[in-house]
């Protein structure tokens, strides 16, 4: 029976196509115009992809998740409150919408790689950075959640947009943290992000990866899913 | 068996010493409430009487701090998961992007014994705007589709909370049209309003709330007798108050607003008419009518009507 909420949600997210076009555009043109950039300095456009393709997925998950605060705010979620959708059903189900619009970037990123900058890779990295960059995008679908619980439908983009910053540019997936100053470099280590474009890294260095990565980020689904859940079951008491 | 034939059909609504405060304001102070199957209830007062926390404790949207609250038999929520409650709740507004009949068809996905999407669309007088964006729909239109969600579980319970406030004339009367066959099949309803008319042309029962409590409950009429049961208005040369709050049937004389005549609530007006008409031979303009329920919201509650937003005629 919760199956048509789900229903009802990926309907709503596939026909938001300006949404969805601008998840895939953004990083797809980001590559086009800095995969040449890089190049000239003698860098790979592979390594770019993996960090690309890592924004692309976290953005468009994190935003679907913030977009739950304009939800919250016209009172849709006290109404869905007096359905027999629990607390439960209804975030499994927005982060469900998350990971399936996290997708798109990350294909998208991987396919203007291989044919505009002549990335090769044998099928094992390709999937590896594929399937690895979007089951590694559930804790910024969780984030985008929290950020969703916590703000108000008006600030949400300022915070989102505070977010994104830190997460995109702090974490390396633009500028390689090999070139950030050492504390810079530190910190971008804290960040998921860092750990997510790790993942491509990785598979595209041949090296697959220390494990590292998803241990981080499957720390980061557990907290961040802690917080959504006591978050949203506080927030079913009108103050 | 016995056990059987002993079984007593639970009561609609169970509220019993009901409290809840936020801070140190309280917003409900003790309520005891009980609702049979079939009635359709008027929940009345000024703002801030605890009305809608009332509503959102019996929904099971904030726990009480005290006391207890069952809907045929069965705590709030698990009354919500079944379908047993449909409500209609203040401040929320459609999904912009989602069709009316894609909203109903997802709630109605969720409930165990749903009435069909076609049914809630026809009994909320919304057949032809299934296929409508909810970014374009009227005030009027909204609050209707806002029913038809209520009604898709067929509950055997229907809570609207100010359902109609912000609707034009038209509207009104469209929406409570609609309602009222749906309480027809005999379904319990509670509903809060601003508007009094509301509450006296739909409601069956209405409850009066003031700051947390409950001041009068009961049929309209005998809510509306609290206040005696018809008010004698005359003008009398001469008589001082206390002579005509002496007369017989007469419960409260004062002066009327015009300062020359005088307003008599009764018990009894036709005795209290004879006497007056016989002791004091110079009354004259004499006119009676019914209290109205308005009169008794503003002498029980205590509360103005002009600032509450509340359309009184």
């Amino acid at each position: 029976m919760k199956g048509g909420y789900l229903r009802f949600e990926v309907r709503r997210a596939v026909r938001d196509s300006r949404f969805l076009v601008f998840a895939v555009a953004l990083p797809v043109g980001l590559f086009v115009l800095l995969s040449h950039l890089y190049q000239s300095q003698g860098a790979t456009p592979a390594y770019l992809m993996g960090g690309l393709a890592a924004f692309g997925a976290f953005k468009a998950a994190l935003d679907t998740g913030a977009r739950t605060a304009v939800e919250r705010g016209a009172g849709w979620q006290r109404q869905l409150r007096l359905t027999p959708l629990s607390g439960a059903g209804y975030l499994v189900a927005k982060g469900a919408v998350a990971m399936l619009v996290a997708l798109p970037p990350v294909v998208g990123v991987a396919l203007v790689a291989a044919l505009t900058a002549d990335v090769r890779l044998t099928a094992a990295p390709w999937a590896l950075t594929v399937l690895g960059i979007w089951l590694g995008t559930v804790p910024f679908a969780l984030l985008g959640l929290l950020v969703g619980q916590l703000c108000s439908a008006r600030n949400v983009q300022t915070y989102q947009g505070g977010v994104l910053i830190l997460l995109s540019f702090v974490g390396g997936l633009l500028i390689p943290v090999d070139a950030f100053p050492p504390v810079l470099a530190g910190v971008a280590r804290v960040l998921p992000s860092y750990w997510l474009a790790e993942i491509g890294h990785g598979a595209v260095s041949g090296s697959g990866g220390s494990g590292a990565a998803p241990a981080v980020l499957a720390a980061y689904t557990v907290v961040l899913g802690v917080a959504v859940i006591v978050r949203y079951r506080r927030d079913g008491a009108r103050a | 068996m016995l056990a059987g034939m002993e079984r007593i059909t639970p009561h609609a609504v169970a509220l019993s010493g009901l409290r809840k405060s936020y801070g140190d304001r309280t917003a409900v102070a003790g309520i005891d409430l009980l609702i049979t199957p079939g009635e359709v209830v008027a929940l009345l007062g000024p703002n801030g009487a605890g009305k809608s926390t009332t509503v959102d404790m019996l929904l099971g949207l904030t726990p009480p701090d005290s006391g207890a609250i069952t809907l045929f038999g069965e705590d709030p929520h698990r009354a919500v998961a079944g379908g047993v409650v449909g409500a209609m709740l203040q401040e929320v507004t459609l999904l912009e992007d989602a069709t009316v009949r894609e909203i109903l068809t997802m709630i109605a996905s969720m409930h165990r014994a749903p009435m069909p999407v076609a049914q809630a669309l026809r009994l909320a007088g919304i057949g032809d705007l299934a296929e409508r964006r909810a970014a374009r729909l009227s005030g009027g239109q909204t609050q209707r589709v806002r029913l038809a969600m209520a009604l898709v579980p067929d509950p055997g319970l229907l809570v609207l909370d100010e359902p109609t406030a912000a609707m034009d004339v038209t509207a009104r009367r469209e929406f409570w049209h609609a309602m009222g066959e749906f309480a027809a099949t005999g379904r319990t309803v509670l509903f809060t309003t601003h508007y009094l008319e509301e509450a006296e042309a739909h409601a069956d029962r209405v409850v009066l709330m003031r700051d947390g409590t409950i001041v009068a409950d009961g049929p309209v009429s005998a809510v509306m007798a609290r206040v005696g049961g018809r008010t004698v208005t005359a003008l009398v040369p001469g008589a001082r108050p206390a002579e005509l709050l002496a007369l017989p049937g007469v419960v409260d004389a004062e002066p009327a607003g015009d300062g020359h005549r005088v307003v008599l609530r009764c018990s009894d007006s036709d005795g209290a008419l004879r006497a007056l008409l016989a002791r004091h031979p110079g009354a004259g303009d004499v006119e009676i009518r019914s209290a109205s329920l308005e009169e008794a919201f503003v002498l029980l509650t205590g509360a103005g009507l002009a600032g509450e937003g509340v359309a009184a005629r």
